[in-house]
């Protein structure tokens, strides 16, 4: 890549982070806020079952500081958190930071695995039917990526168990392995595939791929691409593929982690949906706070990389703000 | 001379509406012939069937069902070829009166099959500027990217930065100025003139045997268009590659065609050398050259702020085609004398000149 490029790219990605701070910090606001007026809170939860003192109670509470104004608690715990201090649990004391990057990566697996699924089945089907129309397997198959995705993951992840493991007594469930050494990433296929499959991408990668090829592929220039003899896949690449399929990915980054959430319900996945469920469940606020955090900010991590990206290959987009005149 | 450099028999290009339930005779009957060195050019109405002529030659119809038949041979450096042979094994017609009535069409297999004859020829035989050039480029790719690509698949030249040297040869010999800089442009950063002088370079840098000019000067302002013209003149003269160049605009015809053939509703009516085709009193005539050589605007014409003649009516449907001559509803010299075959009977195209052809009932027997 020439050096002129690199400069709009720096240029942009600096915008998208300054973007991605301030929504960070307005998603924390909102969250805390709803935390703090949903009803229940950790000590019951803590001391369930036991009939505390008023004295015990106070005592808890004490300890975690809680007898503050909410903002006043919540500026302590942003000023932690700019100091890279995500509190710990209070269900296990554990610092949440650590918890965060262990289940972040088991969701990470589990998202891109999935994403990698929905794409080998969707782009081909889009590929062939943008180049093709609805011919021949084309309409069958795009047909059958629409109704597939239509059904509701955790529908499709209750009889991907029931038939690979209570049927075939393929695929043991994660919880029995996990402790073992053995090839892990064999089990965690069932997951992925049935993320990849039921988190409501594929029809639509299917269509806004398929959508913007064959517009692509009836431009101008994509004829003279042919009349020249020059590969037409090579020229489309950039405006009919990279692009929508950045733009929709970065799109449909919350609805495959809401998917994950399930998923990894379903299947006892150790992941950030699973603990968010948990500390959702005990009101275990610091764990709450810091899921919420990084799923923001992987959001906006897709939508930086397809800003990136979009800006990258685009000659147009990557001259704003420093407009030239035209020669001749 | 020998046998011409591109010949094109009698060729059909039909789409199939499928709103009309009928199809679209965009070229009826076609029969052209470019010899080397020879500048063909092509003038008619818009709609007249021009374009269709230029992409059906180079495999570039892709409107889903419609139908080419006839013959395209092209003599290039590799020898002969015919551009729509085996096409026929994909279609099954069902012709009445010598007219399509039904299709059947394997269209993928058609694709595959137009894909397979023409990638040899693409580029390499017969190369291709278009009009509006700024959207014919590729946006997404340097202007200096899209020649050298097809210096590199076309030429012996395949390092990169020989093709680098030979596409700003290129750029200067279309006569880019500060081609260096223009390299590194993309074409949005362009004027529609520049783009045109790229597209030209990149047509001739791959060293075609024919070039195919559709409309180039289409879509340029005016005094950019006369510049295009130029050029197009000067490398005609440089270079004498064989050429069909496709415009609706006369003037630009007369300034560098060596023969002109006269399209209208998907036929040729009038084919000869430019000086008998074009001259303004040069008769015998097809009645649709008269008119449209009277409706160019003349500079005594503009002087007396005189009214500028139009062509009267409009271009026949090209679903119903007439049964007879198809200006015969336009057509201001019709006499009493041939009326009646005039509306009844299709006129062949026939020798009035040496090499100049007439298809018109008024030269009849």
């Amino acid at each position: 890549m020439k050096l002129a490029a690199i400069r709009p790219i720096t240029l942009a990605l600096s915008r998208e982070l300054v973007l991605t701070a301030l929504l960070l910090l307005g998603v924390s606001v909102v969250v805390f806020v709803i935390l703090y007026l949903a009803p229940g809170d950790p000590f019951s939860v803590l001391l369930e079952g036991q009939t505390p003192s008023h004295e015990a109670r106070a005592g808890i509470r004490e300890a975690l500081g809680v007898p503050k104004p909410w903002y006043a608690q919540y500026l302590s715990w942003l000023g932690g958190l700019l100091r890279g201090n995500f509190g710990t649990s209070m269900r296990t004391g554990l610092p949440v930071f650590g918890e965060l990057v262990r289940v972040g990566f088991h969701t990470l697996y589990l998202t891109l695995g999935s994403m990698l699924v929905t794409l080998l089945i969707a782009v081909p089907i889009a590929l062939r039917s943008s180049v093709r129309g609805a011919t021949g397997l084309n309409w069958p198959l795009t047909m059958l990526a629409y109704l597939v995705s239509a059904l509701p993951v955790f529908w499709l992840g209750y009889v991907a168990i029931y038939i690979s493991i209570h049927q075939f007594g393929v695929f043991p469930l994660i919880s029995r392995v996990s402790a073992s050494a053995g090839p892990t990433w064999l089990y965690a296929l069932l997951p992925i595939c049935v993320l990849g499959i039921g988190n409501g991408t594929l029809s639509e990668i299917v269509r806004y791929l398929r959508e913007e090829m064959s517009r692509v592929m009836v431009e101008d220039y994509i004829r003279t691409a042919r009349a020249k003899g020059a590969s037409v896949w090579r020229h489309a690449f950039k405006e009919g593929f990279l692009i929508p399929m950045t733009e929709i990915i970065a799109a449909k980054i919350p609805f495959i982690l809401g998917g994950a959430v399930i998923v990894e319900q379903v299947f006892n996945w150790p992941g950030m949906g699973r603990m968010a469920w948990q500390a959702a469940q005990d009101r275990d606020f610091p764990v709450i706070m810091g899921i919420a955090m990084l799923a923001a900010a992987w959001v906006r991590v897709g939508s930086l990389l397809q800003r990136v990206v979009y800006v990258a290959v685009n000659p147009r987009a990557s001259k704003e703000g420093r407009r030239v005149g035209r020669a001749e | 001379m020998g046998a011409p450099l591109l010949e094109i028999e009698n060729l059909r290009t039909y789409f199939y509406s499928p709103g009309k339930q009928a199809f679209v005779r965009a070229v009826d009957g076609v029969t052209l012939a470019i010899a080397r060195g020879e500048t063909l050019g092509v003038v008619g109405e818009s709609g007249s069937g021009k374009s269709v002529t230029a992409l059906s030659s180079m495999g570039l119809i892709s409107a889903g069902p419609g139908v080419i038949s006839g013959t395209i041979a092209f003599r290039g450096d590799e020898g002969e070829r015919h551009l729509l042979q085996g096409l026929e094994d994909y279609v099954t017609l069902h012709e009445r009166d010598g007219r399509i009535m039904e299709v059947s069409k394997d269209e993928t297999g058609w694709q595959a099959h137009v894909e397979r004859v023409m990638a040899p020829v693409r580029g390499k035989g017969i190369a291709m500027i278009f009009q509006n050039p700024r959207s014919a480029l590729n946006p997404f790719v340097t202007v200096g990217h899209q020649i050298t690509e097809a210096i590199r698949l076309h030429t012996p030249t395949k390092d990169p930065r020989d093709a680098k040297a030979r596409a700003l040869d290129w750029l200067e010999r279309v006569k880019m100025d500060s081609p260096r800089l223009r390299f590194d442009n993309y074409p949005y950063g362009l004027s529609g003139g520049m783009c045109q002088r790229a597209m030209i370079a990149m047509a001739l840098s791959s060293e075609p045997s024919l070039l195919i000019a559709d409309e180039p000067t289409t879509g340029l302002d005016a005094t950019i268009q006369s510049k295009i013209v130029g050029l197009l003149a000067e490398l005609k003269s440089e270079y004498k590659i064989a050429t069909m160049l496709i415009s609706h605009d006369i003037r630009v015809i007369s300034r560098l065609a060596d023969n002109v053939a006269v399209m209208y509703g998907g036929t040729v009516v009038e084919y000869g050398p430019a000086p008998d085709v074009l001259a303004a009193r040069f008769n015998p005539k097809h009645p649709y050259t008269a008119a449209l050589l009277a409706s160019i605007p003349s500079a005594q014409n503009v002087r007396d702020h005189g009214d500028l003649s139009a062509v009267e009516g409009e271009v026949p449907d090209a679903i119903d085609v007439p049964r007879g001559c198809r200006f015969y509803a336009r057509c201001n010299r019709v006499t009493d004398d041939i009326r009646n075959t005039c509306a009844r009977q299709e006129p062949e195209l026939r020798e009035v000149a040496p090499g100049h052809r007439v298809r018109c009932w008024l030269y009849g027997e």
